[in-house]
């Protein structure tokens, strides 16, 4: 049977109203989804003014010759190309991923063993929790400064006690004067900051694992590191990630320690990414050139955050 | 909560209106006083005075910082305008600058340091006429101020005064050792530290940072002229490594002899900052080291039992003679100011001899000469200790000595490239030829970006 042109036609107007994607959007809001414009409007201008436009003005301004108060020149990929090649700045990238993954290394180790000896029958567990969340809860500075103080060669405690109250070493440590050390000394004292968040994050997730699954791993003869490795660590996995993902995010601009231990120094052994962008920016005026710097590794760290993202989410399919 | 707020919320809870006629009065009721109150604010500006953003230099000598402020403030008492005071202090004071000039909201009058009218020329205003007012009554400037201040044949900047450092020594181990002062680096210091020094009592000959810091980049310029070379040609053109390499590779060498070899140095100099010699002097572990007034202030005023027994002498020289670094406070006006007049008259007020004479009183020997006649008060003659401090500031030469004072000679000076450059054969084990080589590099790269 053959159908005209006409009735096609007919059939067609007559047969189910086609909707554009807006209306379906309409439907789904609801009602009153105009309203719903409106009060998604700061956010979405807020974000627009305050993180995409400094985020884009920054990438622009990487790829101009730019000094404080002067008009920036477009000179493209000039800024990254110079500093692919520059001998500071490859030493700085080194620095940073010795200063970020050492640190996260240990905080990690120090965060699991924290939050396991207080998920066990310790007495007075909200004492020593609240004990070891002081260094993340004191500002940075304050820590720094402090910290400063203890290293130092003459007058620090550290040395002090080392050789005058325990006569452990025959003469104190320069902690802060040697590439060695104070790289060490920059690390550690990342890590006594830092290592109280990975704690209490684990902290949480266990508290979350039954009390069964432990039973019943113990029933089928599973050993304490048998069930650390197939309860403990799979049921606060997710977390683990989250975690050494942030802190890897927040070691890797962490400026403040180094600046007010080191300002990067001895001879730049201790020059890390954030304290290098400071000081072209600040101290050379190119603010051009300190963009690019600071934009240098953000494809690195976004696929590192990529494919966390990823691995986590598999992991929450399975 | 406003009650026409509160009367519709009533309202809305009761069923009387429907959520979107809430909403909407809501929005007319609080978009109405915004507006109102933007209205009372505008009211209120237009009957406040004119008011100034100053910003001044928060010295180590706390005397002096309450000097400063109580003139400026007398000063805006008297012409009835506002001073919003602003401090900034060795750590933060350029990134203020750096930061409030790309926001275009820079102060209209800041106190800035030497390499100010330099950094922020394209800011600042013209201030020539001000400058040469001042000058000239009283006897010129100071050969080093007029030239860290005039760029181009104009004044960017109104000299005040100089912070200049000296060499400390401790008077009693000297005398004790029946030595006298050294006038020279090498053998002077060595031997006179060598002499005096007793390790097994954390006592150190000498004490001097090659770190990144103010001090160890200042003592690396100076060594640097010391030996006849310097990281500038007379041209402004990179020397390091090449036209002056002998004579810098001499002066690097005995730096960092200093640490590594005859071990006059306490062992974490090298970490040290800008305070670290400060305390460790007034500690009693160091016979000597290079500073500016404020550690004698900081005794002085503390009364501490080390003010009677230290002296200060001009800084040991080299080979090629002895020099230091130029210091020069001077007050700028920026280009957004649209008080310029006010600025210029407020220069003039704080520059009068006698507020001058007071601010320089209280800070103990910090706020040295810029201009000639300065140099003849016979504040200068009230204190032994003092004597050293005004010679060194009349024989001092600014960065880029021998060339001109330039925007990559600044850089240069910025970025740590000389204290790098001591540091990478300190503890990085680099032989000084190519520490040399490497900063000589950096020196050169700096001077291309800043020329194009």
């Amino acid at each position: 049977m053959s159908i005209s042109t006409a009735e096609l036609g007919a059939k067609t107007a007559l047969g189910p109203k086609r909707e554009g994607p807006l209306v379906g959007l309409a439907r789904m809001l609801g009602p009153d989804h105009r309203l719903g414009y409106l009060f998604i409007l700061p956010t979405v201008v807020l974000v627009l003014a305050l993180v995409a436009y400094p985020f884009c003005y920054a990438i622009y301004l990487s790829l101009t010759r730019k000094y404080v108060g002067v008009p920036p020149v477009f000179v493209g990929f000039d800024n990254y190309v110079k500093l692919t090649f520059d001998g500071f700045f490859q030493r700085a990238v080194v620095n940073s991923f010795i200063f970020t993954f050492g640190s996260v290394a240990v905080k990690l180790v120090l965060g699991m063993v924290m939050a396991l000896v207080l998920t066990s029958g310790i007495r007075f567990r909200s004492f020593w929790t609240g004990v070891l969340l002081i260094p993340w809860v004191a500002p940075t500075v304050v820590s720094a400064l402090n910290f400063l103080w203890i290293f130092d060669y003459s007058l620090g405690v550290l040395n002090y006690m080392l050789v005058k109250v325990f006569h452990l070493l025959p003469q104190g440590v320069g902690w802060l004067s040697e590439p060695g050390t104070a790289m060490a000394s920059v690390i550690g004292v990342n890590i006594w900051r830092g290592f109280p968040f990975f704690g209490i994050s684990f902290l949480a997730g266990l508290r979350a694992i039954p009390a069964e699954m432990y039973e019943a791993a113990a029933v089928d003869g599973a050993g304490p590191l048998l069930r650390f490795r197939h309860v403990t660590l799979p049921g606060i996995r997710n977390i683990l990630i989250i975690v050494m993902l942030l802190s890897t995010i927040w070691t890797f601009n962490d400026f403040q320690i180094v600046y007010i231990l080191t300002k990067g120094g001895p001879g730049g052994a201790t020059q890390v990414l954030p304290v290098f962008t400071y000081e072209i920016a600040f101290g050379a005026q190119r603010l051009g050139e300190a963009i690019a710097v600071a934009l240098y590794m953000l494809p690195a760290l976004a696929a590192v955050i990529i494919v966390l993202a990823r691995y986590m989410r598999q992991g929450r399919s399975r | 909560m406003d009650s026409r707020l509160k009367d519709l919320a009533e309202k809305l809870d009761t069923g009387l209106i429907a959520r979107r006629e809430f909403l909407r009065k809501a929005a007319v009721v609080t978009g109405g006083t915004a507006a109102g109150l933007q209205a009372l604010s505008k009211m209120a500006g237009a009957q406040s005075q004119t008011k100034l953003r100053v910003w001044l230099f928060k010295s180590f000598v706390t005397a002096g910082n309450d000097v400063l402020e109580k003139q400026i403030q007398n000063w805006a008492k008297d012409r009835k305008v506002t001073a919003e005071i602003d401090w900034a202090t060795f750590g933060d004071r350029e990134q203020k600058f750096v930061a409030a000039i790309e926001a275009g909201n820079p102060p209209d009058i800041a106190e800035m340091q030497i390499l100010g009218p330099m950094r922020y020329k394209a800011a600042l205003r013209d201030v020539s006429k001000v400058a040469g007012d001042i000058a000239s009554a009283r006897g010129g400037m100071l050969p080093f101020a007029d030239k860290a201040m005039k760029l181009d044949g104009k004044f960017y900047g109104v000299p005040r005064y100089s912070m200049t450092t000296v060499f400390y020594i401790r008077k009693d181990i000297m005398e004790a050792k029946g030595l006298k002062p050294p006038t020279v680096y090498d053998p002077g210091v060595v031997e006179f530290a060598r002499k005096t020094q007793d390790v097994s009592k954390g006592l150190y000959g000498f004490g001097q940072t090659l770190n990144r810091s103010d001090d160890g980049n200042g003592f690396m310029q100076n060594i640097l002229w010391n030996y006849g070379g310097g990281a500038w040609d007379k041209d402004g053109k990179p020397a390091l490594a090449t036209t002056f390499r002998d004579q810098n590779l001499k002066a690097l060498q005995f730096a960092v002899d200093t640490i590594t070899k005859q071990k006059i140095q306490p062992p974490g100099v090298m970490g040290w900052t800008d305070v670290s010699n400060n305390e460790a002097f007034m500690a009693g572990n160091l016979v000597t080291t290079n500073n500016g007034a404020s550690l004698y202030y900081a005794m002085v005023a503390k009364k501490h039992e080390l003010a009677s027994k230290t002296l200060l002498v001009l800084t040991p020289g080299g080979p090629a003679g002895s020099f230091v670094g130029s210091s020069c406070y001077n007050w700028g006006i920026f280009q957004k100011s649209k008080y310029a007049d006010l600025c210029e008259d407020m220069i003039r007020y704080m520059e009068d001899e006698e507020r001058f004479a007071e601010y320089m009183k209280v800070s103990v020997g910090q706020a040295g000469p810029v201009y000639k006649k300065r140099t003849e008060n016979p504040y200068w003659k009230s204190d032994p200790n003092f004597n050293a401090i005004m010679q060194n500031i009349i024989r001092s030469v600014p960065t880029g000595y021998p060339g001109p004072v330039t925007p990559a000679a600044v850089e240069v000076y910025a970025q740590n490239t000389l204290t790098d450059m001591a540091g990478r054969v300190v503890t990085a084990g680099l032989s000084p030829e190519a520490a040399l080589k490497e900063a000589h590099a950096r020196v050169e790269e700096i001077y291309k970006a800043r020329r194009s």
